[in-house]
């Protein structure tokens, strides 16, 4: 019988987290204050985070311990498994080995507390009462939920009032760890009232709810802001992962010839890529690829997609070439990445092209999705059917090429709580709408004027 | 025509309408709409359409900010809130 699973023993889990800023091979420019034009400086952010957090934001020791406290939580689902997908490996019929590191046994069921129980410790060391944060459909909320109850500390989500009531399994989620998830906008803030007052049907939107838990933690001296992606502190506390991962490839004494994760704002990716990232910085030959989330025309439905041009948006759209997403310009491609949401991080790896970014739309990702339930019997949160189908491509690339190829990606939560999701794709409603060809010719008429690549 | 379709929204992490995204920014779309729905039908025209200049502008021509940048502006922005109520 061969193996499946790889585990370590729990005096094994990693006690340092890796700080990738140690390696960067060319500087980051430092985060600009909008206003003064200068560098942002702790005193900026100290309204918002505590001074220990701030200080592993600017950090750039290359090692960080983690406190005892925050391993004693850690163990609870960590290390997590590090699995090999040997039927999903079947179905595909090409010369791969696939390994998968399953971040969706943790009790939220994803990626999201290696940093929230992180944030949390901190935040209670520093004395901070209580945590505001703004959710999505619930999973960032819901992994900080757990966090803040673990340390005593008071939680407070506002959560997208059209998520707040599509995705009532998360809301319950919040509410049994004991918090109090606010559906966005509400009458807690001046910034919720006014949006109420001018639209009181407001569906809400991830900006007001960031608006309003910011001014939530700003108001209360006891209360401190968290965000769940983004910034450096964040994917610091995420690389536990791929820690965790290289000693139990060791164990096995494979190494990787690619390594994906799914990005949105990039904790997730850079939770397994970053230690990897160091590697290659160091010489290893490897290839590290970001999946994102985007909506691309193949080939055979039209020649562009589209995307912001730049963080400056001097060119409002950029045309993209899209060859069956299997290969788009570095620089156009990088244009995707380097939405605001994106971690800052993770735009200079792609600027510097040491990670790849790819994109793949979510009919295809829901079909890799649907087809490792299928094998590997666990069902995917949809984002990570998107580094699932970066896995499918992977596989394919390999089969053309007739080259033997290890792949490692971050199975980053399961879907158990997104089934609405699986529903619509199954029945045909994501967006099964088929663009009628006169309409593809009025729409390259409308943008004849714009750059084309 | 378009206000019933469905898409995941790649921000949110859940499934919204056409409908959703064209309001997401209050009296604005959301300023991925294009690239989320353009595979679909012809977003761009249909919002062409509707939206006039400065609208268009001040959703897809804004200079977009870094996460860190947009932070500082919201604490600025709630230190303002409510330093007003302060002073009444």
């Amino acid at each position: 019988m061969e193996p499946v699973k790889v585990f370590l023993d729990d005096r094994e889990i990693p006690k340092q987290w890796y700080n990738i800023l140690a390696d960067m091979p060319t500087p980051m420019s430092p985060p600009l204050h909008p206003g003064t034009g200068q560098p942002i400086g702790p005193d900026d952010l100290a309204p918002v985070f505590p001074m220990n957090l701030i200080e592993q934001e600017v950090s750039t020791e290359r090692w960080i311990d983690i406190p005892e406290e925050v391993l004693e939580k850690y163990l609870l689902w960590r290390p997590t498994p590090l699995c090999r997908a040997r039927n999903f490996e079947k179905l595909l019929d090409a010369p791969v080995k696939i390994y998968y590191k399953n971040e969706g046994v943790s009790p939220p069921g994803s990626h999201k507390p290696n940093t929230a129980v992180a944030q949390a410790y901190y935040n209670k060391v520093f004395g901070v009462k209580r945590l505001s944060t703004e959710t999505g459909a619930g999973q960032w909320g819901s992994a900080l939920s757990m966090a803040c109850q673990m340390f005593g500390l008071e939680c407070r989500v506002f959560m997208v009032k059209v998520s707040y009531e599509q995705k009532p399994y998360r809301r319950m989620m919040m509410m049994t760890w004991g918090a109090n998830c606010i559906p966005s906008p509400s009458d807690k803030t001046e910034a919720g009232r006014k949006i109420l007052a001018e639209i009181p049907d407001s569906p809400g939107s991830l900006g007001i709810a960031i608006s309003e838990a910011i001014e939530d933690a700003v108001s209360d001296e006891d209360a401190r802001y968290s965000l769940g992606s983004v910034l450096n502190h964040v994917l610091l506390h995420q690389t536990i992962n791929g820690l965790e991962c290289q000693k139990q490839l060791e164990k096995l004494g494979v190494y990787p010839d690619v390594v994906i994760g799914c990005t949105g704002g990039g904790s997730n990716f850079a939770g397994l890529c970053l230690p990897f990232v160091r590697d290659k910085i160091h010489g290893k030959d490897i290839s590290i690829v970001a999946a994102e989330p985007t909506s691309c025309p193949t080939m055979t439905r039209g020649p562009f997609a589209y995307d912001f041009g730049d963080t400056a948006m001097t060119t409002p759209l950029l045309p993209m070439h899209t060859l069956g997403h299997d290969f788009v310009p570095a620089p156009i491609h990088a244009g995707g990445l380097r939405y605001h949401g994106m971690a800052p991080i993770i735009s200079h790896l792609v600027k510097e092209q040491i990670v790849e970014a790819r994109a793949y739309n979510q009919l295809e990702t829901f079909d890799a999705g649907v087809k490792w339930a299928r094998t590997e019997g666990y069902i995917p949160a949809p984002e990570t059917n998107h580094a699932i189908a970066a896995v499918v491509q992977e596989a394919q690339r390999a089969k053309e090429e007739g080259k033997e190829k290890t792949i490692l990606f971050n199975w980053s939560g399961h879907g158990l709580v997104d089934l609405a999701a699986y529903d619509a794709y199954l029945s045909g409603k994501l967006t099964k709408y088929e663009l009628p060809d006169e309409e593809i010719q009025g729409s390259l008429n409308s943008i004849a004027g714009l750059p084309k690549p | 025509m378009y206000d019933h379709l469905e898409i995941r929204c790649p921000r949110l992490g859940g499934e919204v309408t056409f409908a959703y995204c064209q309001k997401e920014g209050g009296d604005l779309p959301c300023p991925r709409i294009i690239a989320c729905w353009q595979p679909y039908f012809p977003v761009e025209t249909y919002l062409r359409g509707r939206l006039t200049q400065p609208e268009w502008d001040r959703c897809f021509n804004r200079p977009q900010k870094d996460k860190m940048a947009t932070l500082i502006e919201l604490i600025e922005k709630a230190k303002r809130r409510k330093q007003v109520p302060d002073r009444g």
